[in-house]
């Protein structure tokens, strides 16, 4: 743990703007009593986020607030988290320089990004109530912890620190803490519930970080727990370095002067991403600059000309010069299942609908598009839907209206889809949450109060994108329960109702009970499928049973097709009817003949996964009569998960998967199109019981 | 159908509709039930019997539906629970039967409606009465005053002779529901006209104004939708003593309907209009022009309002030129009024000035 702490330490470099945020203390995010509150709890729990995550730790995060002085609006904030600690050298400039960290210069995706966090904190402390604000941090290490009070100096743009020393940290229990940081800090500042509200900032950070457990103790004295859900910590992110696309001259130009390199082929070569030794060779014609310039001599028209051949607006033989895509493992996406199991343990619903997009790029930064719908349950119906916006797991909860992801969903015609909104347009209406998480190297804000984001098209796009699909599995499920609340009316009518006018007929007439075959074939009139999903307590699998009744009086032949979460590292098993991989994560299997009053029961198991994971399976069939229960196969769905595994193939983007062991010969590099869908209280159908066939012989 | 039917032909007629479903299950075929369409678009005039009945247009209730299989089955239920009722002499009302349904598990009745129109249904395929499946209704039938005399069976098999002037207290004469020839017998009057009266209220204030003694009438009152039995009265009275009747109602959109159903037949009971409906009855009012000449209190029309005027305006009962011109300035107006807001002018200008004017127009004062 030290070594990371301490290597982190060493990367800060310095920025000095301490007065410049005196002065803009609300761009950032200081401007309200209310909000600033929201603002030191958000600094404080992203870096105890980022830090965990950095040193692959399961954060557990505590946060405590107190009322001081009611009348002068004076808060305490205590948060405290498992983290890696901080060396003590280090903490003052940690919570005491702006633009402090590392984060600044490394290009990859991260919480806070910009290092002006937990800096604006003490320094608002300082401000409001002339208190400085209390550290103390542990490191694993060493025996025992150290603490500090870091006051500001915001002139000299320097730390005060005060009261250091060195104390045994005992958790609450009694045992000794082994490492982690704790903050406690007094500020002007007003607890507030509702929509704005650090409960509301914690628990969509809990939804996005399934990984955490956070526990906050309210002003008046609730506790709120936000389980862990799952163990696995986000990706590993790697620092990339920067794309010349998404380059600035000013950039550029310190690029080049703190250069070491040997020459411009060199620079190239080592420090941007994207650049072969062909472009390199490519760029250096476009910008009329020799290879072998050394680095010092480089200057003011140079830089200039290289940064138009980085844009493609100097040329190569009459094109701009050609440079490979930023590589996008820098990204962590949250993944479909986690945002699942995150949304579903805040929210009741009963269908949930999860996606995330294969990551893209605008301006030579690699981003990816992350969505979630959550539909029914005890959400109101008749309010617009909760918007639930993240960028890089971070909540973004004020100016809603200007963000770029709410113009996404703004701009989807959700009636086709099932939901309210007037005239096709703004925020939909129903019982209904919509999340959206960008994660990217470099989010582009409106502000520097980072709260809304700033148009990208690029972004709209994949954003919209995910939007449709999302909505199109909303109203697949609305179809879906109709459909299967008529076919278990059916059921009912066969299985229930029938048998008792036969019986009852019979009886009044004095006469024998008729056989009912004829009938119920001409009452279904239909091919009927349904399919469970189970948890498998005894073999810790998922078993999945599909079973086809034919109630009509021909012959019918299917090709039957269901979804499987292949790409999450499932592995199918005990899948006796056989079949073939039609694509990543669909199987098919071809029924040739079905004779009327027949079923056929296809079963397998999904090992590999734990509870929860897979709860619902979509089935699909190719085939001339209609199937209820079953969605027709739209070719344009296969085509699409082809093409997508095909772009992955392709760009050799490594799956953020590939640290599953689980590999299987015929995994292709992890596609990130089909949806996880969960549905919970289905009503379940049951099929006529006790009969093999409807006529009684065998299949 | 005047007649009642003995217990076995009740039963045979209702075999006819179980057989039709055991037949279609024998052929491998849903089970059906066919009854013709109780809607106003099958309703047609019937000449000879001047009064509308169910026209041609069948349906067919057939068990591919959960809904249909389900009334389907309540039929077989129904029938079974009449003909328990036939061989035990009982007799139950509809409200008991649904009650009684409870215990039909599946085919149990889901609303106090389902039962009432299963019964009509019933009716309508088998061409028996309610009275022969011994179903009675809930409601409870009219009352009379008058000086009219009639005979009642009473439930100890005895014949009363009652006058309805004479032998009865303010609240008059109450119709029983079966009013059939085996229960009630028309013996004399001395009266010119019978008045048929919407709401209690009226009713009690032409009693109190001495208003069938002074104009000769018997007065009826129909407590809002009038029941079979005082549909079936009137009817009678009508035709054996050849009175005419005469029907006052508030002056809106469902008093309208109110005499459709006494005059012309209801679409419910279509099946029977001959036996409920008295074609020779006359609308006294409130009339739409009633609301202008006597310049009467009046409510805006709400919008079911409009929606049932605007239904009325293509029923063919309210076809002819009258209806039609009283159904759009009712709609013009956008007003409507209740019989008692002629109490505007007193309490006796109903008794003194309305009704004699209204009666006038028609001859009978």
């Amino acid at each position: 743990m030290a070594g990371i702490a301490q290597k982190l330490a060493s990367n800060q470099k310095q920025v000095a703007i301490s007065e410049f945020f005196e002065k803009n203390k609300h761009f950032l995010g200081f401007d309200s009593l209310a909000r600033s509150l929201i603002t030191a709890v958000k600094e404080a729990v992203d870096n105890a986020l980022d830090a965990c995550e950095e040193a692959r730790i399961l954060p557990t995060i505590r946060i405590h607030i107190t009322k001081l002085d009611t009348k002068k609006d004076i808060v305490k904030l205590v948060v405290e988290d498992n983290g890696p600690g901080i060396p003590q050298k280090s903490i003052e400039k940690v919570f005491g320089q702006l633009l402090f960290g590392s984060r600044f210069h490394a290009i990859r995706q991260s919480r806070g990004q910009q290092g002006i966090g937990i800096t604006g904190v003490v320094m608002y402390c300082q401000l409001t109530t002339g208190k400085t604000t209390h550290v103390r941090s542990k490191i694993a290490t060493e025996p025992t912890a150290a603490f500090v009070d870091i006051g500001l100096d915001t002139r000299k743009n320097k730390a005060t620190k005060s009261n250091a020393g060195r104390e045994i940290w005992y958790n609450e229990d009694g045992t000794g803490k082994e490492h982690g940081t704790e903050v406690t800090a007094q500020m002007k500042a007003k607890y507030q519930k509702g929509r704005q509200s650090v409960w509301q900032y914690l628990r969509m950070t809990s939804i996005v970080n399934p990984h955490a457990e956070i526990i906050f103790i309210d002003p008046e004295g609730e506790k709120h727990h936000w389980t862990r859900v799952t163990e696995r910590l986000p990706t590993k992110v790697e620092s990339i370095k920067p794309h010349p696309h998404g380059i600035e001259l000013g950039q550029l130009q310190r690029m080049v002067s703190e250069s070491k390199d040997l020459n411009l082929n060199h620079f190239l070569l080592n420090n941007f991403s994207g650049v072969t030794n062909r472009a390199r060779k490519e760029l250096c014609q476009a910008s009329e600059i020799e290879g072998t310039r050394k680095m010092k001599s480089i200057k003011g028209d140079d830089i200039r000309a290289l940064l138009e051949a980085f844009q493609g607006e100097r040329l190569f033989n009459a094109l701009p010069v050609k440079l490979l895509k930023p590589p996008t493992n820098c990204l962590s996406p949250i993944e479909e299942l986690l945002i699942k199991k995150g949304l579903s343990k805040t929210i009741d619903s009963r269908f949930i609908t999860t996606l995330t997009r294969v990551p893209s790029v605008t301006q030579g930064n690699p981003f990816q598009v992350e969505v979630g719908l959550i539909f029914g349950g005890g959400m109101p119906g008749d309010k617009p839907v909760e918007i639930l916006r993240f960028a890089n797991r971070v909540p973004l909860m004020y100016q809603q209206g200007g963000c770029l992801l709410t113009k996404a969903i703004e701009s989807v015609d959700w009636r086709q889809y099932g939901l309210d909104q007037a005239g096709g347009k703004g925020v939909p209406k129903g019982p209904a949450a919509i999340l959206v998480h960008l994660a990217s190297t470099n989010v582009q804000f409106t502000s520097e109060a980072k709260e809304a984001l700033a148009d990208n098209a690029e972004v709209m796009e994949e954003a919209r994108k995910a939007m449709l699909e999302m909505g199109r599995g909303l109203r697949k499920h609305l179809e879906k329960k109709k459909k299967m609340a008529k076919t278990k009316e059916k059921f009912e009518l066969i299985n229930d109702i029938l048998p008792a006018i036969a019986e009852k007929s019979a009886q009044i007439l004095e006469r024998p009970v008729p056989e009912l075959s004829g009938s119920i074939t001409k009452i279904m009139s239909a091919v009927i499928s349904e399919s469970t999903t189970e948890w498998n307590k005894e073999t810790k699998n998922i078993d999945v049973e599909i079973v086809l009744f034919n109630y009509t009086s021909r012959v019918r032949a299917y090709t039957l097709l269901a979804t499987w979460p292949e790409k999450s590292g499932a592995t199918m098993e005990n899948n006796d009817t056989g079949g073939r991989k039609e694509a990543l994560g669909v199987w098919a299997w071809k029924l040739d003949s079905l004779q009327p009053g027949e079923k056929i029961t296809i079963s397998y198991s999904l090992s590999g996964l734990e509870r929860g994971d897979w709860t619902e399976t979509e089935v699909l069939f190719r085939g001339s009569q209609d199937v209820i229960g079953a969605t027709k196969m739209d070719e344009k769905f296969l085509e699409e998960i082809r093409r997508q595994e095909q772009l992955l193939k392709e760009s050799g983007i490594a799956s953020p998967e590939d640290y599953s062991e689980v590999v299987e010969t015929s995994t292709e590099p992890a596609e990130q199109k089909s949806e996880a869908i969960e549905e919970k209280v289905e009503p379940s159908v049951s099929p006529p019981d006790g009969q093999r066939t409807l006529f009684g012989g065998d299949v | 159908m005047s007649r009642m039917r003995t217990p076995e032909e009740t039963k045979a007629a209702m075999h006819e509709v179980v057989a039709e479903m055991y037949d279609r299950i024998v052929k491998g075929e849903p089970p059906t039930m066919t009854l013709p369409v109780r809607t106003k678009n099958n309703i047609g005039f019937d000449k000879k019997l001047g009064v509308y009945k169910y026209g041609k247009k069948q349906s067919v209730r057939d068990a591919t539906s959960l809904g249909s299989a389900k009334q389907l089955l309540r039929a077989l239920h129904v029938v079974e629970f009449i003909e328990e009722m036939l061989d035990a002499g009982k007799s139950s009302t509809l409200r008991e039967m649904y009650y009684i349904s409870e215990g039909w598990g599946m085919g149990k009745f889901g609303s106090q409606n389902d039962s009432n129109n299963l019964a009509e249904d019933l009716e309508i395929v088998t061409k028996c009465l309610r009275e022969d499946f011994k179903l009675r209704p809930e409601e409870d039938g009219a009352r009379m005053i008058g000086n009219l005399t009639l005979r009642e069976r009473n439930r100890r098999g005895e014949w009363m002779r009652i006058n309805a002037r004479d032998d009865v207290g303010d609240s008059g004469y109450g119709v029983p529901y079966n009013v059939e020839l085996e229960k009630i017998e028309l013996l004399e009057h001395d009266i010119d006209f019978i008045m048929a009266i919407e709401t209690g209220g009226m009713f009690d204030r032409l009693i109190e104004n001495g208003f069938d003694e002074e104009y000769r009438c018997g007065l009826l009152h129909l407590k809002g939708q009038p029941a079979r039995s005082t549909r079936r009265i009137m009817k009678r009275m009508s035709e054996e003593w050849d009175l005419p009747v005469v029907v006052f109602l508030d002056g809106d959109p469902w008093s309208f309907r109110i005499f459709a159903s006494i005059a012309y037949g209801a679409i419910k009971t279509a099946h029977i209009s001959e036996y409920l409906a008295t074609p020779s009855a006359t609308y006294l009012g409130i009339t739409a022009d009633d609301i202008v000449a006597y310049d009467l209190p009046n409510d805006d029309l709400s919008k079911k309002d409009i929606e049932a005027l605007n239904a009325e305006l293509s029923d063919p009962r309210f076809a002819d030129s009258w209806w039609q011109e009283q159904i759009n300035m009712m709609l013009e107006l956008g007003k409507k009024a209740e019989q008692q807001s002629l109490a505007k002018y007193g309490l006796d200008f109903v008794t003194e000035t309305y009704l004699p004017e209204k009666l006038a127009e028609l001859g009978l004062a």
